[in-house]
């Protein structure tokens, strides 16, 4: 395997020294190619950023709308990235700003309007056939977001592990026949049903982190996409857009979900060891 | 499929033989976006004809 040689390009925006060892470290675990379930959740729990609230009070105002949302967003933490930043994260125009510890933070109207514009995208295959619509995610948080998601939609969730084949082998029992669109949570913890979409020839919707590549996907989402109360709100404004986008709600009050009921409640572990 | 179909990211035609895929613009959902199999692979953008919508 790699040594940490090659991947220390990434990072290039980082010039506290001081966090060269944990951030190598990050950056290993990210290199690996993780096929067991369990370095897969060990992995999950090094990147929870859900307990990094204090950007909520340094952030600026940075567009013009409704106040109560905006809050909303960044109570939720929708826009805390990761310590490392793609080379497509940053070229695409995403990046908001780097904090002094260095932590990348998203732009918060990009992820508003690609919200937006994945729910009208993803409206138009959920009228055809809601479940015919792929939601997965390996990720422990996004579970229950993808669950309420396609319980609203009656798209079709795959929150266990994902059987390889189930989009690409008809002989087998898992398989799903006719998927129209796929949507994952994270392209790298949810590599493999990406791969099967790509050979399945099946557009892909992806949560885009900072630290996250394009390869195989055809529309991301710039967004936390580790954060239990992040992964929540994206699924829950993702999934009350489109049925307005359907017509199925005449406005957001008539969406019969709370945020709560689309967030997860894993208690992390450490949290557990500290009571 | 017609063999007028040509990648929205390259410009190149798209052969039957490829994993290329192929789905409306998201933004104006007028225009099919194609990408061939190399672009889509390698993260390229596409860009919609119409309205100028830049993915992914
Ligand atoms: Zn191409
Ligand atoms: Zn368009």
């Amino acid at each position: 395997m790699a040594r940490k040689k090659k991947k220390s390009e990434e990072p290039e925006d980082i010039d506290d020294l001081e966090e060269e060892d944990s951030l190598s470290d990050l950056e290993e675990d990210f290199a690996e190619e993780l096929d067991e379930d369990i370095d897969l959740e060990e992995e999950l729990d090094l990147l929870d950023t859900d307990d990094i609230s204090v950007l909520e009070e340094e952030e600026e105002p940075i567009f013009d709308k409704d106040e109560e949302t905006k809050q909303l967003y960044l109570s939720c933490g929708i826009h805390i990235g990761t310590k490392l930043i793609s080379g497509d994260f940053k070229e695409r125009g995403w990046l908001f700003r780097a904090t002094n510890y260095g932590l990348y933070v998203i732009d918060l109207t990009q992820t508003e309007e690609r919200i937006k514009i994945a729910a009208k995208f993803l409206s138009k295959y959920v009228e055809e056939g809601s479940d015919k619509v792929i939601v997965s995610s390996v990720r422990r948080y996004g579970k229950e977001p993808v669950r309420k998601f396609c319980e609203a939609l009656g798209c079709r969730a795959i929150v266990d592990r994902f059987i390889p084949g189930s989009l690409t082998n008809p002989n087998i029992g898992t398989y799903i026949k006719d998927a129209s669109v796929v949507v994952i949570v994270d392209p790298h913890a949810d590599k493999v049903i990406l791969r099967e979409a790509k050979l399945a020839r099946i557009p892909v919707v992806s949560l885009f982190d900072t630290d996250d590549n394009l390869k195989g996907i055809d529309l991301a989402i710039p967004a936390n996409n580790r954060g239990k109360k992040a992964l929540g709100l994206a699924f829950w404004i993702l999934a009350r857009e489109i049925l307005l986008e359907l017509g199925k709600i005449a406005s957001e009050d008539d969406f019969p979900y709370s945020l709560d009921d689309f967030t997860s409640n894993i208690v992390p572990m450490y949290k557990l060891q500290e009571q | 499929m017609s063999r007028s179909n040509v990648c929205s990211c390259c410009g190149r035609p798209v052969t039957p033989y490829e994993a290329a895929v192929h789905f409306p613009c998201p933004n104006c959902g007028d225009v099919t976006i194609w990408r061939c199999e190399t672009c889509r692979d390698r993260g390229k953008t596409y860009r919609c004809l119409k309205c100028d919508f830049v993915g992914p």
